[in-house]
């Protein structure tokens, strides 16, 4: 039994490293814009199928989809966000309409393209089994938890010590202060959804690469990445890895304990647990009003 | 009492018009009720925009709820069906009831958290396969019965049927809207301060919208598996109940009452008629594209977009 | 009818209202001066529900620290914002009917009428509350709104501010008749002495939050205390 929740635990740490670069785009979008991209699921959904296009039609191991898959994705964040840009009023609220029909397009345009028959790799090395300990992966799952830590890691620099990274949290915490210092939140904004396009295209390829994929599963990963996000708090980076490392956890252990077809029911089972008895997340500032 | 001149003439067009010229046709009719179907949905959804101030992206978990709640009811505890779709507009508050905490997050977080709990009841109707049948779904659902030797289980019938349930919520929504709790209701988006300290107990009023809101669905979710016979979770909670009404209500203009139900008839009927037989498959992308396309160009909906147009041209001249 | 005990409020690290005791009685004229970011408004905002408080706060005989917004303006305490903030995307006339159904539990449109008689603002009645108005009828929106709450208690966050002789002479006259007419007790924000003196039987001074003198307005205004922290804090 302990082996059974050891390997629950080590895969679902793996799997959260994947959440954890979904969730941190659709964090660093918002707070740079205060924008929610209901379309971020589909990015890197999109992500994954053009890991899925490049290994059927080109032959070759789905890595060598991720150049491909971040020009694209990056595009298509850039794109959404000059779309975003257009909206004239109340922007809080258009902007969830504007980017939840983006999320329409690109889930049907994938079911178009690609079908809705379920795809995953056929690449004999991705699958392959990785073991440590007692402990069971498959190569792909501890690779792309290795690339989330890195890509982490390097994003928690760029985010304090570069000038483009503090002048993102300088306009997400007053914008016509760091307009004054000669910021420019536009272009801020801009950098922060290609950054998140760029999160989003690794994890797309990733999930590829160790998963099944439909062009359904879009919307569910925005759910799972808005999950995270509560789990957090906003505003906290930290959270937002405790979260996806706990989604993580909790699918793996439903699924071992309880039953696939159950799994879904985690991510959202902690959701309203977190909702009901810590509203403000793990880490989140208390933000009640007087 | 002018402005109710043209009402008693509309409603002998619907009533009894559509019914006498198109009654055999069953294309058309069949058509006409998806339209409303969606209608009622669209309405409901603007309710809970324009009065909650709360946008939902998660319709489709009350109109899956009646759904299922009306088909149990009659199919397996034997209820009448007309009562049984009451109680399932009854169940859809329960489910709203339960989404009660969320109302305290705030715009972009409630949207999500409605999504969430769709997903939920999705989830849960696949699963409670002793409740629900599972992902078999479950089949024969008992038509709406005939009442005095009308049967409203034909298509005339349950034309009828849902044209009153869509013209009746159309009537609630409106004398909400006019009363004091309405003027408050529209008040609190930008002045939530001014309205409190008069006494208004805005929480209280928001949730109370998304009960009426949910209730509203879910009778719609519920005369639709009457009428379809027929449900599984997939379609029940499909993500299309979402996605048309919003559409249709954005297009047709959700601040007011009637352009949600114009947007639901338009919007379908493109969609069935024309986008359908280009793309079969996907055609909901064309949904997605008139949606980006209406919040970028004028997101009060079509009408509002037409008359900034004449108001140019009357400039111009 | 107006009791405060000790009430602080505290932003973070920062002491708005410190330890303030107040009374004020039902047909009393009180007044509420101080310099800029003494911390009335904070008081006024403690006492109406907006920001959260420690101490006693005893409303006609409740203590409502623990009472949401909504409820202490239905017990009858009605407050004026010092930049009015009218109901958006309702009239003048509509303000008032929220204003007078929720905080009353009844709706009576001849008191309605009488109110707008009252407060000038039957001609714009129509207007748009959000759009139509001048910034006299907003704050006379402002004190319309808080009346039509058939409050006990009145709290005026500077109504005088911004409005030139004229109107600022309206306003006392209309302050005045309505301490009359409508029996209310009244804690009003200014900063012009003459007001002050002309208004109130008694004055309170806040300073960096605490109350530092307190009585008849001969007695406040000469005391040096006051004076001195006064200064600098005089505008036109």
């Amino acid at each position: 039994m302990t082996e059974l929740i050891m390997q629950s635990l080590y895969s679902g740490l793996l799997q959260g490293g994947s959440y954890a670069l979904i969730a941190l785009g659709l964090a660093l979008v918002f707070g740079a814009m205060k924008v929610i991209n209901l379309a971020h699921g589909e990015l890197v959904l999109l992500a994954a199928y053009i890991g899925y296009t490049v290994e059927s039609k080109l032959g070759v191991n789905p890595l060598l989809a991720i150049p491909v898959a971040v020009v694209l994705v990056t595009l298509a964040s850039a794109g959404i966000y000059l779309l975003v840009g257009r909206i004239k009023t109340n922007r809080e609220i258009n902007s969830l309409t504007l980017t939840y029909g983006v999320g329409v397009i690109i889930t049907n345009l994938a079911l178009l393209i690609w079908s809705a028959d379920v795809r995953a790799t056929s690449s004999s090395w991705m699958q392959e089994a990785f073991v440590v300990g007692p402990l069971y992966s498959m190569r792909s799952e501890v690779l792309f938890f290795g690339v989330s830590v890195v890509l982490i890691a390097g994003l928690w620099w760029w985010l304090s010590r570069s000038w483009y990274g503090r002048a993102v949290r300088a306009v997400s915490s007053n914008r016509d202060a760091a307009k004054l210092m000669g910021i420019n939140p536009g272009f801020t904004e801009l950098v922060s959804f290609i950054v998140a396009g760029i999160m989003a295209a690794f994890a797309g390829v990733a999930l590829f690469s160790y998963g099944v994929i439909t062009p359904a599963f879009g919307g569910v990963l925005t759910v799972k990445a808005f999950i995270i996000t509560v789990l957090a708090g906003i505003g906290s980076i930290p959270g937002v890895l405790i979260g996806a490392v706990l989604l993580g956890i909790a699918e793996a252990l439903t699924v071992t304990l309880a039953s696939s077809a159950l799994q879904e029911l985690a991510g959202m089972g902690l959701f309203l647990l977190v909702l009901f008895v810590m509203p403000n997340g793990l880490f989140g500032a208390a933000r009640r009003r007087g | 009492m002018k402005q109710y001149k043209w009402l008693i003439p509309a409603l002998l067009a619907v009533y009894v018009a559509v019914p006498l010229v198109f009654g055999s046709d069953n294309y058309v009719m069949s058509l006409v009720i998806a339209s409303l179907v969606i209608g009622g949905i669209a309405l409901s959804w603007a309710l809970l925009g324009n009065l909650g101030g709360m946008v939902s992206f998660g319709h489709s978990a009350f109109f899956g709820v009646g759904a299922y709640a009306s088909a149990v009811l009659t199919m397996q505890h034997g209820v009448p069906v007309f009562l049984a779709i009451l109680l399932a507009g009854v169940a859809a508050i329960v489910s709203a009831i339960l989404m009660l905490p969320v109302l305290r997050l705030r715009g972009p977080y409630f949207a999500l958290a409605i999504l969430a709990y769709a997903h939920i009841f999705r989830i849960l109707a696949t699963e409670w396969t002793s409740v629900t049948g599972g992902s078999a779904g479950i089949a024969n659902i008992p038509r709406l019965p005939a009442i005095g030797g009308f049967d409203f289980g034909s298509k005339t019938g349950n034309y009828l049927v849902i044209l009153t349930i869509v013209l009746v919520f159309a009537a609630i929504y409106d004398m909400i809207r006019r009363s004091p709790h309405g003027l408050a209701l529209r008040a609190m988006h930008d002045s939530d301060d001014a309205t409190r300290v008069v006494g208004v107990n805005n929480t209280l009023l928001k949730g109370l919208m998304l009960l009426v809101s949910s209730f509203m669905c879910g009778v719609v979710g519920a005369f639709n598996v009457h009428y379809i016979n027929f449900l599984e979770p997939d379609y029940a909670f499909s993500t299309l109940w979402v996605t048309i009404p919003i559409v249709a209500a954005i297009f047709g203009g959700y601040r007011t009452i009637t352009g949600p139900l114009v947007g639901a008839v338009v919007v379908y009927l493109v969609d069935q008629l024309v986008v359908k037989s280009i793309i079969p498959t996907g055609h909901q992308l064309v949904l997605g594209l008139v949606l980006v396309a209406m919040i970028i160009a004028s997101p009060d909906g079509l009408l509002a977009l037409m008359r900034k147009f004449m108001r140019k041209k009357d400039a111009a001249a | 009818m107006l009791q405060l005990e000790n009430v602080t409020v505290r932003f973070g690290g920062l002491t708005a209202v410190n330890n303030v005791s107040l009374q004020v009685g039902s047909g009393d004229v009180v007044g509420l001066v101080g310099a800029n970011g003494a911390g009335k408004t904070t008081l006024f905002n403690a006492i109406s529900g907006l920001a959260r408080a420690g101490g006693r706060i005893v409303f006609d005989g409740r203590d409502v620290l623990r009472s949401p917004m909504y409820q202490r303006a239905r017990m009858g305490i009605g407050r004026t914002f010092q930049i009015p903030q009218p109901m958006h995307e309702l009239t003048v006339r509509q303000n008032l009917t929220v204003a007078q159904r929720f905080g009353t539990g009844t709706t009576d449109a001849r008191r309605i009428d009488e109110i707008l008689e009252f407060t000038n603002l039957t001609a714009k009645a129509g207007r748009d509350a959000a759009t139509g108005l001048a910034l006299s009828e907003l704050k006379a929106l402002e004190v319309a709104k808080a009346l039509a709450t058939n409050p006990k208690l009145l709290l005026l966050d500077e109504v005088l501010a911004g409005l030139e002789t004229n109107g600022k002479r309206h306003f006392m006259n209309m302050l005045k008749q309505m301490h009359e007419a409508f029996k209310v007790g009244i804690l009003i924000i200014e900063h012009d002495i003459e007001t002050i003196s002309n208004l109130c039987q008694r004055v309170a001074v806040l300073n960096f939050g605490q109350l530092i003198a307190e009585g008849t307005p001969a007695e406040v205004f000469s005391n040096p205390e006051v004076v001195k922290s006064y200064t600098g804090a005089e505008h036109a």
